[in-house]
């Protein structure tokens, strides 16, 4: 079953195309990475289909509603961590499990579930009474990659999940989102290779704002002729051949 | 409507908590106006009847509330900046629940403010404890509404380093137009006139007034209750334009 249809999506920002025309299909449950160089469109794609910015032309349905035409109905269905870490600073990691639950409508049950299962996840528990601005990076970017589950959505969206974080606290992450495969369809966005290469089940490799190839890895090896997918990303975006 | 209010309920104790957990903002909120009330009276309550604990101590309440306007801002401006704001437009709250969520959280401070203020006023001049008391609070709600409403158009329009700046101006003006700190009967009618058009000096005029007793239904409560809810509308309506605006931002 597709959870995110997209239909020649474009994002046009005064003279610059962000997103050219971008047609693709995510299966549910699947992983799929979206990689790219800065701008090539990854990160407006991903808002676009979170309803955070409005397509300039084209379509997407996520389980068959329009990000369009129906974005109420997609609220709930979908959540995002952004590039940017976002939690409330002065709450503690309890608190703020506690705020968004109250925010998506949870009962005190459905909280209390909620947050066991995210400091099952994520290991919370040992830091939940602390202030979340006071965590250090990789505590405050796992702590904001749980927010986007407090909604149990069917799809998420990671955007450069792991950006800034070392390489100790990026396995760690790694190993959390692996976890989560299967049980809900995730969009990721990434500069990193090894990361899409460990994580995903397809990648798309964007630039310039078109998608240049989407399949699995080893699809991609087999188009490039490349053994890893940082020499294949290089060839499909400096080769110039569309590969999709 | 109710899953709306649950959700306003949510977003004002997750503000008012990060309002309160920051030293600086009670400082400024509550330390800064209560150490100016005490030694502004001390100093020159004999000197001019400005100062006299009648007219310091509403006017105090309401110079206090122009701190509403940088904090909301700084609030609001963090969140945006931080993409705290963007995660939570990805929820079905609507801008409205947000805008009432920033409101709601400051009026327990303000209420805080008002209450310390007269009743630290009262210490020095037990005539305030009067039921002309209860119009007076009553109508400092009605003068806060206008700052938070500024402050958070400021925090929708500017970024959180020009929040400090663009907030001031608010301070500045409720606290060199609104005739509180310096007698202003023998001022031009130039300034005179500014002074009565714009809201710092009639929301001070306002609660003053109706602590004193009014001697001029019109002149002393009506007139400046209406410029003041008119500069609260309005403020309130271009914060909530301006906060769409940001959230449906392309």
């Amino acid at each position: 079953m597709a959870a995110i249809v997209i239909d020649q999506l474009r994002k046009e920002y005064r003279d610059t195309v962000a997103v050219d025309n971008l047609s693709l299909t995510i299966e549910e449950g699947e992983l799929f990475s979206l990689l790219g160089v800065n701008g090539a469109g990854k990160t407006t794609t991903v808002k676009m289909l979170a309803t955070l910015v409005r397509p300039t032309s084209g379509d997407a349905a996520i389980y068959g509603h329009s990000i369009t035409r129906n974005a109420d109905d997609i609220k709930g269905l979908v959540d995002i961590s952004t590039q940017e870490t976002a939690v409330a600073r002065k709450l503690t990691v309890e608190e703020n499990i506690r705020f968004y639950a109250g925010l998506s409508g949870q009962t005190a049950v459905q909280t209390r579930e909620t947050l066991d299962y995210l400091y099952n996840a994520f290991e919370l528990d040992q830091v939940k009474n602390k202030a979340a601005g006071k965590l250090s990076g990789g505590w405050q970017r796992k702590l904001s990659i749980a927010l986007a589950l407090v909604t149990r959505p069917k799809v998420l969206f990671l955007d450069e999940p792991t950006l800034g974080l070392d390489v100790l606290a990026r396995r760690e992450l790694w190993n959390t989102i692996r976890s989560l495969k299967g049980r809900m369809t995730i969009i990721l966005t990434t500069h990193y290779m090894e990361e899409a290469e460990a994580l995903s089940d397809r990648i798309g490799i964007m630039k310039a704002g078109k998608l240049l190839f989407a399949g699995t890895k080893e699809e991609l090896f087999a188009a490039t002729g490349k053994a890893d997918v940082e020499n294949a990303f290089i060839e499909v975006v400096t080769g110039g051949a569309d590969h999709a | 409507m109710r899953e709306s209010i649950r959700r306003v309920g949510t977003l004002t104790a997750r503000n008012f908590k990060e309002i309160v957990r920051d030293p600086i903002s009670l400082c400024f909120l509550i330390g800064l106006p209560l150490l100016m009330e005490i030694l502004f009276y001390f100093l020159f309550h004999k000197m001019t009847a400005q100062f006299e604990m009648k007219y310091l101590a509403p006017g105090i309440v309401v110079f206090s509330q122009a701190f509403l306007t940088l904090f909301a801002g700084l609030l609001i401006s963090v969140d945006r900046v931080s993409a705290f704001l963007v995660r939570l437009y990805v929820s079905k709250a609507r801008s409205s629940e947000f805008i009432f969520g920033y409101a709601l959280a400051l009026l327990p401070v303000m209420a805080a403010q008002a209450l310390l203020f007269f009743l630290v006023g009262g210490l020095f001049d037990p005539s305030l404890f009067s039921l002309r008391l209860i119009p007076a609070v009553l109508l400092s709600f009605v003068t806060s509404l206008f700052f938070i409403a500024l402050g958070i158009l400021v925090g929708s329009l500017c970024g959180e380093r020009a929040v400090g700046g663009v907030s001031s101006i608010a301070i500045s003006g409720q606290s060199l137009l609104s005739g509180m700190w310096f007698p202003i009967n023998d001022m031009g009618g130039g300034i005179l006139l500014l002074m009565n058009c714009l809201p710092f000096r009639n929301a001070t005029l306002l609660v003053q007034n109706a602590l004193n007793g009014a001697q001029d239904l019109w002149a002393d409560l009506l007139r400046p209750l209406l410029i003041v809810l008119a500069y609260t509308v309005a403020a309130f309506v271009a914060a909530i334009l301006v906060f769409r605006s940001r959230m449906k931002a392309k």
